[in-house]
This record gives C-alpha cells, sequence and structure tokens, in this order.
C-alpha cells in the first residue's frame, strides 16, 4: 500500500518508520524545509529548531501547531504546511539565531559554495542580525594533517560529534562546554585517530571542518570537475567523487552508495588521492631508464614480445578491463599469464571467489552476531565502519587476531597465533559467540587467514544456519575480478617457464614483483633469468625504477574502467579529468597559464592500459584477435557492463562456480616453540595511499612489533629469500611468539602471514 | 575547598580506595563519574590533567568524555583556584539586579580575570550561572554558601573577610 501525507498540499509518499523531514528529502521535496541537525545517517536529534512545519488537525477542536517535521512521525494523510507566514517566520528567526556568533566570512570559508549553511540562509531569506553584542571567538586546534577546524562557524548541530563517536565509536573526539560556548574537538591539538575522521568534512554544515589537504590545492567547488568513481584502496569499492581542475586531482568526496559506503568513506579513500599527483609517478614512457617517445618504447617491446618468449603478469591492483586485455594479449601470442604474483596469493584469491556471496556492508550493519578475523579496519576501513554500526545497533561481536585492534577494543577479543586462530575459525560454527542470533556474519582479513583459513572459513560457513554469510577483504581493489584468471596454477606456470628459460621477458601491468607485492622474494631471484622485463603502471615502484620499458598509464580517476568488490560486484568507474604529462610552466610567459591564442597545447596525459595494449595488439598485426577475445571475455564475465552511476552488477553465479578447487590448500606447520609471523597494517597504508604525504605523515613507526616480553632493541629475521634487520618496538597489544611486520618485510623474506620464522634478537639498535 | 596548591597524591592508597569504593556502589562504573570528580575535586582543589585521566581509568570512561562532563558542568574546576571560590551570578534576574557591578567590583579587588587566583592567592571569581536565588538578586556563591542580595557594601565586607580569612559559612 502506498502511504502518502502532504506537505503544502503536493503528495509526499514515505515508508512506514520514517518521520516528515527524512520522507521529504528522500522525495527531493525539501526545498520548504531547512534543516541541520538532521542528517540521514544520524538521525534526528531536535537540536536546531530549522525544520518548522505547521501541521493541521482534522477536526477543528485542534488549532494548527508549529513543530519540528524531523520529530514527527510521517503518517497517513497528515496535512503539514509550510507556506504561510508564521513558519516562515520560524525558520528566519531561528536561522538568525544560529547565526549570532556566525563571523560571516564566507568569501575565506573553504565551505563556500557547497555550505548547508549558505543554502539554508538564503533559502530562509535571513539577512539582517539584530543582535548588536561581540561574537564568541575561539581558538582553533589543530586537528593533523587532514582536518582543518574553524570553531567560530559553528551552529552547534551536533553532527560531527554523533558521527564521530556514536557512528564511528572514536574516543578522542567530543562536545565540550554548556550553553553559548559549546566546542567541538579533542582533548588536546593533534592529529585525529579515527580512520573515518575525514567524514567531519562532510557531515558539518558549515565551515567549521573542512578537507586540509584540498586547502593546498584550492578551488571553489563550482570550478571543479567532477564524475561518478569507484575507490581504488580496497577491495570493499566505495563510490566516491573525484573533483578536478586543470588537469589535477583536488580532492576525493563521498558518493553514495546504500549497500555499500552510503554516506561516508574511509581517509584512506579520501586522502590517498595524491598519488595521482606525486612527484614520482611516471609520465612519460621511459626505455632503460631515460625518458623517451612513445612509439620507440612500443616499437621495442613489440619486437621483445615478436620473440616470442614473453610472459605476462597482471594484479588484482588494476581493473578489470586492463587486466583482461593483458590475458587477451597472451592469449593471442600464446604466452603464460598469470594474474598474481605468487602461488599464494592465487590460491588466496581463488579462496576468497570460492566463499558464497558475500553480505554487502548495508547487510553486515544488520547483523547481530558478527566475528572478525584480523585487523579488518586496517586492510578495508570502511567494512570495519559496518561493523560499527552493527554494534550500534546491539549486534554482539567477537574479534580474533593476534594483537588488540582497534575493532577488538570494541568487542569480545581473542588473542590468537595466527595458527591457533585457523583452528579455531575451523571451530566457530560450535562456538557460542555466533549462537542466538538471527544474522551471524564473518569477516575476515584473507591474507591473515591465508588460503587453508579461507577454506575453513567455508567449511565453517556450510554448518552455519543458511542465512550466515561470510566476507573475506584485500587492500586491492580487484583481487575478485583478477582471481577470474588466477584460477588454475598459472602463477607456478609462469614462474616455471622462467625457471626453465622458456621465457626470458615479462610484461607486467600494475604489479611490483620486485618490490612489495606477495612473493617478490622469489622475484628477485628469478629476474636473473629475464634480459628484460616492461611495466605498465601510474606509480613508480622498485620493478619500475627496474623495468627495460615503462609505459605510464592513467590513473583511476583519469580513465574508465571496472572494479570487482569482494562482493563480486561489478562497479563502473567513469573519466573525471584529463591528466596533462607535464605541468605547464612557460618560461615565455612565466605563467602556468596555456597560451591564450592558444598557440601552446595541453601535452595529453598518460593513456589507459588499454590504449597501450591495443597499440601493442596493432604491431604485432594481431589487433582484430585481440579485441575478440577481450570483447568475448568481458561478455562473458559482464554480459550486461554495468554504468558508472549504477549500483553495480553482481557476477553471475556460474562464475563463482568455477572456483571448487580441487587441491586442499595446507596450512604452515607450525611447532609450538616457534615464532609466527603476522602482517602489520595501518589504515591509510596501500601501494597507491603510500605516496600521498599528508596521509603518511600519520604512518606509524616501521619496525618489528612483539609483545614487551621480549627485551631486544633489534633483530634479524631470516626467511627463504633473504634476511630483515629491524628495530624492535615493544607493543602490548601482541600476543605472546607472535612476530608482526610490514608487507614489505614479507616479500623481503619470502614469506607470508602465519609463517614459522627464524629469529636472532639482538641488543644493539 | 581545599588550597590552589594542594599536593594531595593521587596514588593516595586512601584517595584511591575511595574512589574505588565510588565506582564499586555505582550500577555501572561510568555513573559514578560525578561522585569521583567531586572526591577528586575535594581532594586535590581542581581537576588536573592526572586527576582527569585517573577519573577514566577508574570509570572506564574515555578522558574525552571526562572532559565533556568538566567542562559541562560549572561547578567542575579545570584551572587551580584561591583558597575561596565566589561564583557570582550573572543570569537574567541578577543582571537585572545589577550582577555587573557586583563582578566588576570582585574582579577589580582580585586584580586578576574571572578564573584567575587573586594576587593574595585567597580568592578566585567566576561568572556562574542562575543558582536558584533569584528572589535574592543579586547573588553570589562562596564556596558551599549561597548569599544575597549583594551591593557594593556587603561585597567589600565580605571580601575582606575572605582576605583576611575570617569569612565562616553559616
Ligand atoms: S562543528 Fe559543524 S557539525 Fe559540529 S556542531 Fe558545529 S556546525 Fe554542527
Ligand atoms: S573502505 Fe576501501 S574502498 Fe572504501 S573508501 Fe576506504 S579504502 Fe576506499
Ligand atoms: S533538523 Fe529538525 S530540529 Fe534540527
Ligand atoms: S538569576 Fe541569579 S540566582 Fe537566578
Amino acid at each position: 500500500m502506498k502511504h502518502v501525507f502532504y506537505l503544502d498540499g503536493q503528495e509526499i509518499p514515505f515508508v512506514p518508520g520514517q518521520n516528515v523531514l527524512e520522507a521529504t528529502i528522500a522525495a527531493g521535496q525539501d526545498r520548504q524545509i531547512p534543516y541541520f541537525c538532521f542528517h540521514p545517517a544520524l538521525g534526528s536529534l531536535g537540536a536546531c529548531r530549522q525544520c518548522a512545519v505547521k501541521m493541521y488537525s482534522h477536526d477543528s477542536k485542534h488549532p494548527p501547531r508549529i513543530t519540528m517535521a524531523c520529530l514527527l512521525p510521517a503518517s497517513d494523510d497528515l496535512q503539514l504546511v509550510t507556506l504561510e507566514n508564521d513558519v516562515h517566520t520560524e525558520h528566519r528567526e531561528i536561522i538568525e539565531l544560529l547565526m549570532t556568533n556566525h563571523p560571516l566570512d564566507c568569501p575565506v570559508c573553504d565551505e563556500g559554495g557547497q555550505c548547508h549553511l549558505q543554502d539554508m540562509t538564503v533559502q530562509t531569506g535571513h539577512s539582517v542580525r539584530h543582535y548588536g553584542g561581540p561574537k564568541r571567538t575561539y581558538r582553533n586546534q589543530n586537528l593533523g594533517p587532514l582536518v582543518y577546524q574553524e570553531m567560530n562557524r559553528c551552529i552547534t548541530c551536533y553532527r560531527c560529534v554523533r558521527f564521530y563517536q556514536d557512528a564511528a565509536l572514536g574516543e578522542d573526539f567530543g562536545v565540550f562546554g554548556s550553553r553559548n560556548r559549546v566546542s567541538f574537538g579533542r582533548l588536546e591539538d593533534g592529529p585525529l585517530e579515527s580512520p573515518f575522521s575525514g567524514n567531519l568534512v562532510e557531515v558539518c554544515p558549515t565551515g567549521v571542518f573542512t578537507d586540509k589537504v584540498f586547502r593546498h590545492d584550492y578551488v571553489r567547488v563550482w570550478d571543479l570537475q567532477q564524475g561518478p568513481s569507484v575507490c581504488p584502496h580496497c577491495a570493499v569499492g566505495c563510490n566516491t567523487t573525484p573533483g578536478a581542475r586543470l588537469g589535477t586531482l583536488r580532492r576525493i568526496r563521498n558518493r553514495q552508495h546504500p549497500e555499500i559506503n552510503g554516506h561516508f568513506l574511509c581517509d584512506r579513500g579520501r586522502y590517498a588521492f595524491p598519488y595521482v599527483t606525486a612527484h614520482s609517478r611516471p609520465l612519460q614512457p621511459r626505455l632503460k631508464g631515460e625518458t623517451s617517445r612513445q612509439e620507440a618504447v612500443l616499437r621495442q617491446l613489440a619486437s621483445r614480445l615478436e620473440e616470442g618468449r614473453s610472459g605476462f603478469l597482471g594484479s588484482p591492483r588494476e581493473d578489470l578491463q586492463s587486466n583482461l586485455g593483458l590475458f587477451a594479449l597472451a592469449d593471442c601470442l600464446h604466452a603464460p599469464f598469470a594474474a598474481v604474483t605468487s602461488s599464494w596469493a592465487e590460491a588466496l584469491a581463488q579462496q576468497c571467489l570460492a566463499l558464497p556471496q558475500a553480505p554487502s556492508l548495508q547487510e553486515v550493519a544488520a547483523a547481530d552476531r558478527i566475528v572478525v578475523i584480523g585487523d579488518l579496519d586496517s586492510i578495508a576501513p570502511m567494512a570495519g565502519f559496518a561493523v560499527r554500526q552493527a554494534l550500534g545497533r546491539g549486534a554482539r561481536l567477537t574479534v580474533l587476531a593476534s594483537s588488540r585492534t582497534g575493532l577488538a577494543r570494541k568487542g569480545d577479543y581473542r588473542p590468537l597465533r595466527p595458527s591457533a586462530l585457523r583452528d579455531q575459525v575451523a571451530q566457530l560454527a560450535d562456538d557460542p559467540c555466533l549462537q542466538g542470533g538471527r544474522v551471524p556474519v564473518l569477516l575476515a582479513t584473507a591474507e591473515t587467514l591465508g588460503p587453508s583459513g579461507l577454506y575453513a572459513l567455508r567449511k565453517t560457513l556450510e554448518k552455519l544456519p543458511a542465512n550466515a554469510r561470510a566476507g573475506a577483504f584485500v587492500n586491492r581493489p580487484n583481487l575478485f575480478g583478477a582471481a577470474y584468471f588466477a584460477a588454475d596454477g598459472h602463477t607456478e606456470r609462469l614462474q616455471q617457464a622462467l625457471r626453465q628459460r622458456e621465457i626470458n621477458h615479462l610484461l607486467c601491468l600494475g604489479a611490483d614483483p620486485l618490490g612489495e607485492d606477495w612473493g617478490a622474494g622469489a622475484w628477485r631471484t628469478l629476474s636473473s633469468g629475464l634480459e628484460g622485463f616492461a611495466l605498465l603502471d601510474m606509480v613508480d615502484s622498485a620493478t619500475a625504477r627496474a623495468a627495460e620499458a615503462l609505459l605510464p598509464v592513467a590513473a583511476f580517476p583519469e580513465r574508465a574502467g571496472l572494479f570487482v568488490n569482494y562482493e563480486g560486484r561489478i562497479q563502473a568507474f567513469a573519466p573525471v579529468y584529463q591528466r596533462e604529462a607535464q605541468v605547464l610552466h612557460s618560461a615565455v610567459h612565466g605563467s602556468g597559464f596555456p597560451d591564450a591564442a592558444g598557440g601552446m597545447k595541453h601535452p595529453l596525459g598518460p593513456p589507459s592500459p588499454l590504449f597501450w595494449l591495443g597499440r601493442l595488439a596493432e604491431l604485432l598485426h594481431v589487433h582484430e584477435a585481440w579485441q575478440k577475445r577481450l570483447d568475448f571475455y568481458l561478455h562473458f564475465l559482464c554480459p550486461a557492463a554495468p554504468d558508472p552511476d549504477s549500483p553495480g552488477v553482481l557476477l553471475p553465479d556460474t562464475i563463482r562456480a568455477r572456483f571448487e578447487i580441487a587441491t586442499l590448500p595446507l596450512p604452515p606447520t607450525v611447532g609450538p616453540e616457534q615464532w609466527e609471523l603476522d602482517i602489520f597494517r595501518w589504515y591509510g597504508g596501500e601501494t597507491l595511499a603510500d605516496t600521498a604525504e599528508d596521509l603518511q605523515s600519520l604512518a606509524p613507526l616501521r619496525g618489528l612489533r612483539v609483545h614487551p616480553d621480549v627485551q631486544a632493541a633489534s633483530a634479524t629475521l631470516q626467511g627463504p629469500c633473504g634476511q630483515l634487520h629491524l628495530p624492535v618496538i615493544p607493543c602490548e597489544d601482541m600476543v605472546q611468539g607472535v612476530i608482526a611486520i610490514d608487507q614489505e618485510g614479507f616479500a623481503e623474506l619470502g614469506l607470508y602471514p602465519g609463517d614459522p620464522v627464524e629469529v636472532t634478537w639482538e641488543q644493539e639498535p | 575547598m581545599s588550597s590552589p596548591t594542594s599536593t594531595v597524591d593521587l596514588h593516595d592508597d586512601a584517595l584511591l580506595a575511595r574512589l574505588r569504593a565510588l565506582v564499586a556502589e555505582s550500577p555501572v562504573p561510568e555513573a559514578a563519574i560525578s561522585e569521583v570528580l567531586q572526591a577528586l575535586q575535594k581532594a586535590r582543589g581542581y581537576i588536573d590533567d592526572e586527576a582527569l585521566q585517573l577519573a577514566a581509568t577508574l570509570t572506564g570512561l574515555s578522558p574525552v568524555k571526562v572532559e565533556e562532563l568538566c567542562t559541562f558542568y560549572s561547578l567542575v574546576l579545570r584551572e587551580p583556584v584561591g583558597t575561596h571560590v565566589m561564583r557570582v551570578c550573572d543570569s537574567i534576574a541578577c543582571h537585572m539586579a545589577g550582577a555587573q557591578d557586583i563582578l566588576t567590583q570582585a574582579r577589580q579587588h582580585c586584580g586578576v580575570g574571572f578564573g584567575e587566583v587573586s594576587r593574595s592567592g585567597k580568592l578566585t571569581v567566576i561568572p556562574h550561572v542562575c543558582i536558584g536565588m533569584c528572589d535574592r538578586a543579586p547573588a553570589v556563591l562562596v564556596d558551599q554558601e549561597a548569599l544575597g542580595p549583594m551591593d557594593k557594601q556587603a561585597l567589600t565586607q565580605l571580601l575582606a573577610q575572605l582576605e583576611a580569612d575570617v569569612w565562616k559559612p553559616s
């Protein structure tokens, strides 16, 4: 049955349970109701008194009265009015009160042009401040490199603190004082600690909290080129709106996706974007380390490929079409191809894809029994945010990890060594932590469990009630897309071909086999058999520096593409702007502006990987076959390619069904006396994000984390591929017997999370 | 109210035992926060950062939450104060009855700003919200004692007594 009420005579549809303001906003009819403290994701508070409407009753006994739309439950046939003088006066006067202390500094305020307060003030017609008293002035706090505070602009809607404390469960931000001297901030100056702090910028309806990174290279919002994009920094695939100007990316904002990120983003998603403007980003083709003309590089590469002794290496960091393009080219040339750098990563990808349909983040937020395995916040922060939402609704959370993570502090924490953790996952079906609920959900960071742990997770899931769901997360945007090709020992075959000298050349796409990718240790040895290799990538890396031929590619907001997220949801992103290959600093004019006469052209930025692959296919005379294969694979995976503005489409079940894997992944064998290795990550770390300076200024120290009962200043770890000497960082949160290092460390050693490791403790730093 | 230079040790066993008892008596630890703050303020004169951290640890609240409370309640002091604290009501009834004059006179007497310790160390004057003595406006609260109506003469006398350490609550 359709429910409606009437606002100024117009029908407004609603869903029972909605309030009047919520329904009016959802119907896009809120032109007549100004509001501040209500926020679709944070709910109503009734604090600002701005959203007045006049309610008429059906009988004549009750006179009409003014009430707050955000506190009035929508009900059938309500008669509401705003177009009357007393309502309008109320709107105007309330905003005048809220503006009593506002500094009216719109011309120098970063919020100007996208300010809810500006909009509401204009909408209600308030223009004269009648109160002649002095304005209250605050001392602002330095909240770190990401969020800028200008407290004088506050209208005390409490959205910020409701977001930070109630939604994000942050503990270092609050509301201080009372009456007309309320302020919002930290106990003392210092960076905000929440991985979700950047959302303050979007929830604050005024210019109190603004984007500090955007501030470095600011433009008014009406001068920004914006478009629909998808976050490339982890498997969640949050929807974003990048904003660019004059060929450079300036900021990232949330783009609502009700089933994924809702109204929010994590700080990695918001602040990692400067990888596109990093000085180290390759923008020109390079041949043997020297900038070169693109045709020269392409020819050289084509002649290498013509020799027929090349292998191909894709990447879960690259989008679906580019990987398909590479796969198709390998196919045309009958060359070996792998989508990931190690057999371990391949097995991991397979196990991820073999899990039954994962819950959306919206479904996670509605779960009432949740088990989190590993440091979810550091891999896929918004998944951790969804868990917080569930906690807010009363869910019971159990965290299995080898250190006390952010989420572990919010639920029942079970400190476990990686080996014990895998065992426990296998036993979870009978565990009391999942009993008694309606909707059990298990969320794991894939690398913590490893292939064998993920297998155990799948088996556990089979024993749980049919509505139980599980999701596995990685910090790559397209593992699920790449996993499709990772099915049958590709990586081993590629490495085998290299060992047996069947190939002597490698074409890599967005991979860093010589740097920090899984299995890099082995690749460093293998690469001695290479006469050269080529790379298509958008960031600098060990591999990029060593590549014989380097073809720079467009960053994600500079091109179109598809990512497959952890649910198997295929999402499209659109090109938002075009990067210039060189920033124009004309020596003649001394300015960065193009010649007014149009004499100087903007050089075009790097093209997409598909462009390069297409050109290579042309030079190799296989273009038609390549295009055909590419179209075929794409159609197979994704019969109806989604639109960037759509919610995306799920991978067909037929594809998932491919992944009933024959060989059982074996867990590493660990003796009781052995040290176990686990991975240390933080929410801002990820290959692309690592070049974003402001975000990285918050990165924790690099070192070896271990429980403080170990008395050592440094340690040397020994792995099959190398040695690693690191300073020891004693860490109360670690489980005894476990050593945590970062991914680079694993790459160096040639080990994987959960592996036993040999360690020598040293007293000298 | 103890002296501004109170050096009560926060690790003093008796104090800690008292605070722990307050927490134990409360239905949930968090709910004991006002009592804990009161006891700490009584012992130490004001809530310094160390006391705030201790209150947070004892009740399981985050330090931010404790600071939210401290700054919300105007009776909680976060800065050192003089031997006596005089809170001068500046809400509407007292304002109409001349609270501003009382505040000015008191501040001039102290020779420092509101909330600061007078040069003699004896007094801190703080403007305050309504203390429920509107019928005897303008009213002041000296330590725990409400007095009013105040006028120039009564205030002069009161200040002299406070300065000379001879003022006694009735
Ligand atoms: S800082 Fe912004 S979000 Fe917070 S209360 Fe003030 S206006 Fe509202
Ligand atoms: S959770 Fe992942 S996809 Fe979402 S904004 Fe953060 S890094 Fe991006
Ligand atoms: S939006 Fe309704 S009172 Fe603030
Ligand atoms: S207004 Fe001063 S006591 Fe009430």
